[in-house]
Order: structure tokens, then C-alpha cells, then sequence
């Protein structure tokens, strides 16, 4: 319930439209009301054979049709437009809320999960708002007068009329209970299935490999055996509601009051028009919206589900945000210092414990360590994906906590292991590093990441798309782009986390002559594996399980004899053994 | 329209069960056309006459009449829903082993999202078409086809008056249709390139943050949902608007029909009770024709989603096994490059006139320069692409002649990006052989250096990775995937750079384990680090898609070339600090 008293408060900005809708609802709902009156009328008439204005008849029903077509056309253009409108402000917020968010919940969750929530999940909470609330504010209002007027016919036949309620309430309590837990089995069902399509689709590689396709193939027809069985007994429960309820009130309903009323005409307490008008309002009016009224409920408890998901997400804190004084960061010289820091991303986990490093503005520093020993998530802090949980990083003297995430990360240059390219031109993608930047400027960003010859070979050169219906490159085809993307950016601090593992030396050389260009005057953080790419280091930085176990040029440390010497040589050993004596 | 057709064939496994629906459809028509003569029948006769023992007839008819229309109607929308089912089932299974057929040029093209939205949404879309669309189609053209001959026996002058609002109603029907199908389409396109976009910015979330870019992926992002918001309303206001044409419409010819009844009436040519029932069947006549309105706008829908649902099915696989492909049984590993030339667009090939010849048991390195066609070489060897002239031979074979999954099983392929599923440790390991036993698949972790790591985690092999699972880094993913493909025991090794994230000591210790596990296998292995191939029987040295040295390490070290440039690079500055403590 709490979630609802929430969304009503979401609902609540567009009180304007909702109280036009409510208008416009009353006035629908009361137009409704005169058909039945007017065959009354007619009826009586033509049953004492009297003559009457025809014409009038005539046009008073067109009119009535009429304006209950124009309002119900207003009514729907309003409902549409609430919908609208909720789902665009929703829509927003969920994703503003989501860029906002740390890598780590990306990491965790499954892509297409988030995607659900944002056009999915918005989906079904705007079916209820602009179908369940508006029925329900109509039925409410059709029941009123309807309850009114039959009871004002005749409170006897009313009364006779009603009777079959309680079997209608019978019915549906009797089946919902069963259809709600069928529901949620497809839900839970259905989600497994989708999990795992998003994921083999995307791993087709792995599962093609492996010759699996028909072991995929036979899980993915189990699912959705289980799905087809669940949901043709979820129709056959919801068919059987339906059918009784109609029984019920148009078989027993209807013939209840042919029968009473029926007795009422001859016995002169109602005239014949009067009951034909009490079946339609009682048909027509009342058994409907009482059905829906009941089934609100459930439509509630449907949505909450997708309440719990969209509420949740933006319930998730980003665990970076500004200090309520924080700055921006001018223009920064780049010399950074971490002193006595401390993280985990799981409490009583720390995975950088203590470290202390002191980086001059314009150094390169290279991390080295194995894999999980905390080069990334040193690099990570640096551009504040995460907070320290102890200690402090500063930047020219500056705690990073103090200044704004979008001024550091502006002056921060991250190339990253994996690459990722967006499904557009090669030259947006450059561009998306800065985006004012001119053509003449991307173009010198993919010269100096040494990529340019490569697309200015391609037929559409730098307009050629690539992603989906565009051209594969490679691996470090792509990943150059990336670098471009980066120099483009022009950084004042570098971080290059293993941006050049996917090429080949001699690519990487070429490179590494643009990124030592890029490089001067600047600060710059690697991590790489091969040695051969960061024996030039202003400080080399040996790190084991968290902690810095060396600091210094790569010849201190050669000559100190510790860990690194002991990498280094395991790497250059075969090198060593083909010396010439 | 011809999709129409195509779908309705998805219908004729189950062709009895359609007439029978049919039949069922029928009757659920006829049941609903005695009410308005009950009616009549009230009014006119039992009413005037007082005659009370009438009142019972009429309470058994009408209780009579609904529970045998419950019963049928209950009986066809259970078929109908089964109906709906079974195609969407038959269509999701048809459309996923399709796509499991279709070659990985497929997915390189395609977001997976946009692939997913095929088989779940399109799908959906044609179910709600057969279930409700088809079946309120049937049944209403049922209904006119029957009603129409009845009020013109109840009264001809009358019936001409109904009818007489019709062309009326299809004229403007007409000049909406155009327009509400293009809105439809446009609709669709926008949603699609919302999802899209969505999808690659969601996943590609690390760079959007890394460029600060989060405002203006949020802008981007609501243009598009503001582009669907405007289109809605569109959509919803030319909707409406038909709906308000049809509604006065109808009220006119329901108003006329008033006009002349009640003048009939009063001069005694009809009876009260029979122009009510005759309103009645009139409105038999006006719901179905604007029901066809929404079966229109819902065709729409579904035959787009039609559209992209067969032309998924349509796509030809392009490697498939040709008809007199042979079983292979156990290989012994030679493979054959013969006259290779290869591009993914034809036009631009990027492997060019190749010949190689490898031993079984040989370890063959590949090195060159990105974009040199190391991984196409490997990937061909696989067949996850079939040449574009020339031939690919396993053991003498080609491989076109050889049943695909014969030959795949037999290929242990460890690619660049480490693939792994959000399921436990050990199913990821034991995912290429599901018979493996709980030691065999340690033996494989140790081999891949992984064990230890494992251990260390409190569930151990059954800890689950990915969503609401542990994280793994980039290292760990990659011996995760060579644990992978050595539990298959494969007759050939492929490793396309697949030990890139480990550091230098990680990656010596996986080398030792490999250089077991390889032994006895045909083993393909590029890598950047020449440290770690150095080993190798061969290196084959590629450049621009062509072979331009092979040999051993030894040999090629020595012969001026990329090969030896691609090595003094590598281990210039390595050599100089031997060197320098040679010297002393």
C-alpha cells in the first residue's frame, strides 16, 4: 500500500488533467443515462399506440449519441495524454536516476532487466492509471446514479435485481485466488525465460563453440512447454470466471427481472417501456462496473510488482553524489595524492588497504600486480566510480569528496579493456569524447591513435557505420577508435586500463608513440601486463592483494631485487635464455 | 496479406480444432439472436395479455439460452486459447532454432535486444491477433451473415434504413485508414529505435560515464520517448475520431430506424415488441462493423510483427550442413588451408589466397598486426564462416562436407571475450560437457589456474556468477573460459587471445597447465605477448590477410621480417638490461 500512496503522489502533478478527466467522466457517465429513459418513453408510448413526437425522439437521441461521442472523445484524448505524459516523466526520471547510478549495479544487473522496468514495468503502472483510476472514478459514479434511478422505478424489482450479487462475488472470489498464483508462476516463469534468451542470444559465440545449439534449443522448448501449460490454465481459470459472471448476470439477472417485472406490469405497478429500461440499466450499469470495481483490487496488486521494481530503482542511492558544498574542479595541474587509502565493496571486505602514493603532476605511473590485486579499483576511485572508504584521494591538494563528480571526471580520460562503440558513424563515436569538436579534430584524434589510414581506407570512410547493419573491425581496430575517443577528450589526468592488450606490439608501438605524445604534460595511470609497454614509468607501482608492495623506476626496482624484478624476468626469460652468450 | 496466409498454415497442424472452433463460433452467433425475441415476445405478447403462466417459459428460455451460450462460448474461447498458445509456442521454438542456426555474421550485426524483441514481443503481437483479433473477425462477419437476412424478413423498409448508413461508414473508415496505418507504422519504428537505443547505452554504461555524458544520454533518450509521447496522441486522436464518426453515425441510422418503426407502429403495420427487437439485431449489425476499426489498427500491429518474425525465419542460415555432409567420428587433427580466401563482405576480403598445412598434434602460433586476419583464420577453422573460395580440410576433409556439429564438438574455441552465463561456477565450466564429473571438472579449474581461486569462495564451485552472483575480473573470466574448453577434451585447441588479462605470473602458470593440456591435440594459439608462443612448433606470421613468414621461433627470430621487428620490440628493452648485467 505504501507503494500506492507513493504513485498517487506521482499521479498527484497532473491534478489539472485529472480533474478535467473526472468532468469529463461525470458528464460521460450521465449522458449514458437518458438511452435507457428514452426507450422507456418510446416504448410506453407505442405500447398505448399514442402518438408523440417523433422527431424529437429522434433527435434527442442523436444528440445525446452525439455528445456522448464528442465527450467520450475528450475523455479519451485526456486519459491518452495523462498516460502519455506519466510514462514520458516516469520514463525520464528512471533513466536521469539510472546515469546517476554506480557501475557496480550495472555490473550486477542484466541489462534487459533494466530495460524491462523502464518501458515495460512504466507500461503496466499507466494501464492502471489511465484505465483502472478513470473506470474506477466512472463506475463509481454510473453505480451511483444507476442504484438511484431503479430503485426510484420501482425499489421492489431493485431489490429482485440485486439478489444475484452475492453469487457473483462467489464466483470471483472462488477463482481469483487460483488465477493470482498462476499469475505469478508465469511471471517468475517467464522471467527465467527472458534471462536466459538475452543471455544466449548475446553469448551465441559460446553456445555455437560448444556445438550447443540443440541442447539451447531444448531448454528454451521446456520453458516455454511450462509457459504454454501455465498460461492455457491461466485462460482456461479466467474463461471460466467470465463465462459464470455473464451467466450470472445476464442469464439469472435478466431473467429474474423479466420474471418479477413481468409480474409488476400486469399487476399495473410498472409500465412495459420502465422494464425494458430496468434490464438495460441493469445489464448495461451495473453488473459491469461492480465486476470492474472488484477487480480493481487485483489490477492494485498486479502493478505492485512493477511498483516494487521502479520504486526500487530509484530508491537505489548512487553511492557517489556532490557534497552539499562541492565544487568544480578548475582546470587541474594533475598531481595526485592517495594517502593511507582504504575500500571495499563489501563491508569487512577491504580490497585497497592502506595505500600511500604521491604522483607529481605530468608523471606516468604504472600499476602492477595480479589479477584481483586492486590495480582497477585504484584507477576506479581516481575517477570516483566509488568513494574511499577510508583515507582520501587528492587531486593538486583538493579532496576528490569536495569537488564535483562531473568537473573531475570531465578532466579524467579513461580508456578502458573492454571496448565498447556505439551503433552509429565512426565519426560520432570519435566525437562522443567531445562533442563540439570539429571534423578537422576527430580526424586528428584518429591520426594520432593511429587509426585514421584505416578509415579513410573504408569507402565511406568516416561516415561508414559500424554495429549492427555496419562493418566489423577488429578488435584493435575497435580499440584504437577508442583511444581516439579519448585523445579527443584531451584529459588532463590519463588512465589507460589495459587499453592496449587487444593489440599487437607492433600496433602498440604506434600507439604508444601517440600516447606518449598525449602523455606529456599530463598525468597518466596504466595498467598493463606486458612489462615492455610501461618500463618507461616515472614510478611503477607493485601492488599484492591490495597493498603496495613496491614503488619506484623500473631500474630501483630491477636493481632492489623484489617482485617486479621476479615478473619482470619470468616475462623476459625466454629473451634472456636467447642472448647470445 | 501473403504473411496472413503464412501464418494461417502455422494453424493447419491443428485443422480440426479450428473447424471445431469455428462450428463453436457459429453457435455462439445463433445463441445470441432469440433475446431480442423474448423481447418482442414480452412485450407484445405476454404483457397485453396478462398471461402469467408465460412469465416461467420466459425465465427457463432465458436461463436456457445463457448457459448454453456460456457453455459453448466457454468451450470455444478455451480452444481459442489453446490455439493462440500452441502458435506462439510453435513460432518461438521454430524462431529460436532458427536463429541458433543462423551464423554468427547474424548476431554481429544485430543488438541482442532488437533480436529478443522478435521472439518475445513480435510473437506476443500475432497471439493477441489469433485470439482476439481473427476470432472477433470470424464471429462478427458470422453475425452480419446471419443478421442481415433476419431484419429484412422482420422488415424490409427498415432494414433498408439500417443498411443505408453503412457506405457512410465505410467511406470514412477509409479515409482514416490510410493515415491511422502510417501512424502505426512510424509508431512502431520510434519504439523500436527507443529500445535500441536504450539497450546500447544501458550496456555500454562505462563509457557514458567515463565521458561525462550522462545529461546528454538522458536528452538523447527523451527526445525519443518524446517523439513516441507525440505519436500517441496522434494515434489516440485519429482512433477517436473514427470512433466519434461511427458512433453519430450509428446513433442516426438507430434514430431514423426509431422514426419509421414508431410510424409503423402507430399505424398498427408493426407490433411495439418487434421494432425493440429489431433495435436489437441492429446493433448486431453496428458492433462488428466498428470492431473492424480495432481488428484493423491490431492487424497492423501484428502483420508489422509478422513481417519481422518471418524475415527472421526467412534469413538463410549461411553455414549449413550441405546434404551429403558426412559424420565425422574422432578426428586426429591435421588441418588444411587450401587456397583460402575469405571476407565477411565479399567484396572486401581480408584473408586472401592462403595455404597452410598443420600436423595433428602441432601447436601453431598466429601473430601480426590487428586487423592481419589472425582471429578470422581461427574462426574459419571453427566454421563459424565457410570460405569464400578455396577450402578449409580437417583430416583430409572439407569441412562443408562435414556435418557441422560433428566437426564443432571436436573444437575447443576460447575467444578473445570471455562469455559466461549467469549460472553457477560449475555449470560455466562443464557447459561444453555436462556429463563431466565433479574431479574432472577440478582438473580442467587447475589447469586453467582457477581452483585456487574457487576454494577460496564459500560455495565454492556452486557460487553464481554474474547477476546477484560474484563478480569476477576480466583474468578470472578468462581462465573460466579455458577451464571451459579444455573439459571437452577437444580434438583441436583454438586460443585467440585468450590469456591477454592475466599478469605475467598468472599467465606462466596457465602456460605450464596448457602446455600439458595441449599436448596430443592440433592447438591454434594467438597472442600479442610473444613470450607466451614462443614455445610454439610453428609461428605462422600474418599481415594484410596473407601469410608472410612461418617457422619456429628460432628460425624467424633470426630472418629480418615483422616477425623479428614484432620481437626486438617486445624485448629491446629486455635485452639491454641483460646485456647491461652480461657486461657487468
Amino acid at each position: 500500500m505504501r507503494n500506492m500512496t507513493r504513485l498517487l503522489a506521482e499521479v498527484q502533478r497532473y491534478w489539472k488533467v485529472l480533474v478535467v478527466i473526472c468532468l469529463l467522466t461525470l458528464t460521460s457517465a450521465g449522458l449514458g443515462l437518458p438511452g435507457p429513459l428514452i426507450i422507456r418513453y418510446l416504448v410506453d408510448k407505442l405500447v398505448a399506440r399514442q402518438p408523440f413526437n417523433i422527431a424529437g425522439v429522434f433527435f434527442l437521441l442523436v444528440g445525446v449519441a452525439a455528445a456522448s461521442g464528442i465527450v467520450g472523445y475528450a475523455l479519451t484524448m485526456c486519459v491518452t495524454y495523462l498516460g502519455q505524459r506519466f510514462k514520458y516523466d516516469m520514463r525520464r526520471k528512471l533513466y536521469a536516476h539510472l546515469q546517476t547510478l554506480p557501475l557496480g549495479y550495472f555490473e550486477k544487473s542484466q541489462t534487459g532487466k533494466l530495460m524491462s522496468t523502464i518501458t515495460n514495468d512504466v507500461a503496466t503502472l499507466d494501464q492502471l492509471i489511465s484505465g483502472g483510476f478513470v473506470t474506477l472514478i466512472s463506475d463509481v459514479v454510473t453505480l451511483i446514479f444507476v442504484l438511484f434511478i431503479v430503485f426510484n422505478m420501482n425499489w421492489y424489482l431493485a431489490v429482485w435485481g440485486l439478489c444475484v450479487f452475492p453469487l457473483y462475488f462467489a464466483n470471483y472470489f472462488f477463482h481469483i485466488g487460483k488465477i493470482k498464483r498462476t499469475a505469478d508462476e508465469i511471471r517468475e516463469e517467464r522471467d527465467v525465460m527472458l534471462g536466459d534468451l538475452q543471455e544466449k542470444l548475446a553469448g551465441a559465440l559460446v553456445v555455437k563453440s560448444y556445438a550447443k545449439e540443440r541442447f539451447e534449443v531444448r531448454q528454451f522448448v521446456g520453458q516455454n512447454r511450462n509457459l504454454l501449460d501455465l498460461n492455457v490454465g491461466q485462460g482456461m481459470l479466467g474463461t471460466r470466471l467470465w463465462t459464470i459472471a455473464e451467466f450470472i448476470g445476464s442469464g439469472m439477472g435478466v431473467a429474474i427481472i423479466m420474471f418479477v417485472g413481468g409480474k409488476q406490469v400486469m399487476a399495473g405497478h410498472l409500465t412495459a417501456g420502465s422494464l425494458i429500461a430496468f434490464v438495460s440499466f441493469m445489464t448495461g450499469y451495473m453488473y459491469g462496473p461492480i465486476l470492474r470495481l472488484i477487480q480493481i483490487n487485483d489490477q492494485i496488486a498486479r502493478t505492485n510488482a512493477a511498483l516494487n521494481r521502479i520504486f526500487g530503482m530509484l530508491d537505489t542511492e548512487p553511492n557517489i553524489k556532490d557534497a552539499p558544498g562541492a565544487e568544480a574542479l578548475a582546470k587541474i595541474q594533475g598531481a595526485v595524492r592517495y594517502e593511507d587509502v582504504w575500500f571495499e565493496y563489501e563491508p569487512g571486505q577491504p580490497v585497497i588497504k592502506g595505500v600511500n602514493l604521491d604522483v607529481k603532476a605530468g608523471q606516468m605511473v604504472a600499476f602492477v600486480g595480479q589479477s584481483g590485486s586492486g590495480k582497477t579499483t585504484m584507477i576506479n576511485l581516481l575517477s570516483r566510480h566509488y568513494d574511499v572508504t577510508g583515507g582520501a584521494i587528492t587531486i593538486d591538494g583538493k579532496d576528490l569528496r569536495g569537488v564535483t563528480v562531473e568537473s573531475l571526471r570531465r578532466q579524467v580520460g579513461v580508456v578502458i579493456q573492454e571496448t565498447i562503440l556505439f551503433n552509429t558513424t565512426i565519426r560520432e563515436n570519435i566525437r562522443y569524447g567531445r562533442l563540439e569538436a570539429t571534423d578537422a579534430e576527430v580526424e586528428g584524434a584518429a591520426e594520432a591513435a593511429n587509426i585514421h589510414h584505416v578509415i579513410a581506407a573504408l569507402p565511406k570512410g568516416y561516415e561508414t557505420r559500424i554495429g549492427e547493419e555496419g562493418i566489423k573491425l577488429s578488435g584493435g581496430e575497435k580499440q584504437r577508435i577508442a583511444i581516439a575517443r579519448a585523445i579527443l577528450s584531451d584529459p588532463r589526468i590519463l588512465v589507460l586500463d589495459e587499453a592496449t592488450s587487444a593489440l599487437d606490439s607492433e600496433t602498440e608501438t604506434l600507439i604508444q608513440g601517440a600516447l606518449d605524445k598525449l602523455m606529456e604534460g599530463r598525468t597518466s595511470f596504466c595498467i598493463a601486463h606486458r612489462l615492455s609497454t610501461i618500463v618507461k614509468a616515472d614510478l611503477i607501482v607493485v601492488m599484492e592483494r591490495g597493498v603496495v608492495r613496491e614503488a619506484g623506476s623500473h631500474h630501483d626496482l630491477l636493481a632492489s631485487g623484489g617482485i617486479y624484478a621476479g615478473l619482470y624476468n619470468q616475462q623476459f626469460k625466454v629473451a634472456l635464455e636467447a642472448l647470445p652468450q | 496479406m501473403s504473411n496472413f496466409g503464412r501464418l494461417l498454415g502455422y494453424l493447419k497442424p491443428y485443422r480440426y480444432r479450428v473447424l471445431l472452433a469455428v462450428f463453436l463460433m457459429m453457435l455462439v452467433t445463433l445463441s445470441a439472436l432469440p433475446m431480442p425475441r423474448v423481447t418482442q415476445f414480452m412485450i407484445d405478447t405476454v404483457l397485453p395479455q396478462k398471461r402469467y403462466g408465460s412469465l416461467w417459459t420466459v425465465l427457463w428460455i432465458i436461463l436456457g439460452l445463457y448457459a448454453f451460450r456460456g457453455i459453448v462460448s466457454f468451450a470455444l474461447n478455451y480452444l481459442i486459447g489453446w490455439l493462440g498458445q500452441r502458435v506462439v509456442f510453435d513460432l518461438r521454438y521454430q524462431s529460436y532454432r532458427h536463429l541458433n542456426r543462423l551464423s554468427l555474421s547474424y548476431y554481429d550485426k544485430r543488438q541482442t535486444g532488437k533480436i529478443m524483441a522478435r521472439v518475445i514481443d513480435d510473437i506476443n503481437v500475432i497471439q493477441y491477433m489469433i485470439t482476439g483479433g481473427i476470432v472477433t473477425l470470424i464471429t462478427d462477419i458470422l453475425t452480419l451473415l446471419v443478421v442481415i437476412p433476419v431484419i429484412f424478413t422482420m422488415s424490409w423498409q427498415l432494414g433498408c434504413i439500417a443498411i443505408a448508413v453503412v457506405p457512410i461508414y465505410v467511406v470514412s473508415y477509409k479515409l482514416f485508414l490510410k493515415r491511422i496505418r502510417a501512424i502505426s507504422v512510424e509508431l512502431r519504428e520510434k519504439w523500436d529505435a527507443l529500445i535500441g537505443g536504450l539497450q546500447e547505452k544501458l550496456a555500454g554504461i562505462t563509457v557514458v560515464k567515463a565521458f561525462v555524458r550522462e545529461e546528454f544520454e538522458t536528452q538523447h533518450f527523451m527526445q525519443t520517448v518524446q517523439d513516441n509521447f507525440t505519436l500517441g496522441m496522434v494515434q489516440a486522436k485519429l482512433n477517436r475520431s473514427l470512433g466519434l464518426v461511427a458512433t453519430v453515425i450509428r446513433a442516426v441510422g438507430t434514430g431514423f430506424i426509431y422514426w419509421m418503426g414508431a410510424k409503423m407502429v402507430l399505424g398498427r403495420a408493426m407490433q411495439p415488441g418487434e421494432l425493440l427487437a429489431f433495435t436489437g439485431y441492429i446493433g448486431y449489425l453496428y458492433d462488428p462493423s466498428v470492431r473492424l476499426v480495432d481488428f484493423n489498427i491490431q492487424a497492423q500491429w501484428a502483420g508489422a510483427a509478422m513481417d519481422r518474425v518471418f524475415e527472421t525465419l526467412d534469413t538463410r542460415p549461411e553455414i549449413v550442413d550441405a546434404p551429403d555432409a558426412v559424420s565425422i567420428g574422432s578426428i586426429k587433427g591435421s588441418v588444411e588451408f587450401r587456397n583460402v580466401t575469405f571476407g565477411y563482405d565479399p567484396e572486401n576480403p581480408v584473408v586472401h589466397d592462403l595455404n597452410l598445412s598443420v600436423e595433428p598434434g602441432e601447436v601453431i602460433a598466429i601473430v601480426g598486426p590487428s586487423g592481419a586476419g589472425k582471429t578470422t583464420l581461427v574462426n574459419l577453422v571453427a566454421r563459424f564462416y565457410d570460405v569464400t573460395s578455396g577450402s578449409v580440410l580437417i583430416d583430409g576433409h572439407d569441412v562443408r562436407q562435414i556435418r557441422l556439429e560433428t566437426v564443432r564438438r571436436q573444437i575447443g574455441y576460447v575467444s578473445q571475450e570471455s562469455l559466461l552465463f549467469s549460472v553457477t561456477l560449475r555449470e560455466n565450466i562443464a557447459y561444453g560437457n555436462h556429463d563431466a564429473t565433479p574431479d574432472q571438472i577440478e582438473q580442467a579449474s587447475r589447469n586453467a589456474d582457477l581452483h585456487d581461486v574457487v576454494k577460496e569462495l564459500p560455495d565454492g564451485y556452486d557460487t553464481k556468477i554474474g547477476e546477484d552472483g560474484v563478480k569476477l575480473s576480466v583474468g578470472q573470466k578468462q581462465r573460466l573460459a579455458i577451464a571451459r574448453a579444455t573439459l571437452t577434451d577437444p580434438r583441436i585447441l583454438i586460443l585467440d587471445d585468450a590469456t591477454s588479462a592475466l599478469d605475467s605470473k598468472t599467465e606462466a602458470n596457465v602456460q605450464d597447465a596448457l602446455e600439458r593440456v595441449m599436448k596430443g591435440r592440433t592447438n591454434f594459439v594467438i597472442a600479442h605477448r610473444l613470450s607466451t608462443i614462443m614455445g610454439a612448433d610453428r609461428i605462422v606470421v600474418m599481415d594484410g590477410g596473407r601469410i608472410v613468414d612461418v617457422g619456429p621461433h628460432s628460425e624467424l627470430v633470426h630472418r629480418p621480417g615483422v616477425y623479428k621487428n614484432l620481437y626486438d620490440e617486445q624485448f629491446k628493452s629486455a635485452q639491454e638490461e641483460a646485456l647491461a648485467a652480461y657486461l657487468g
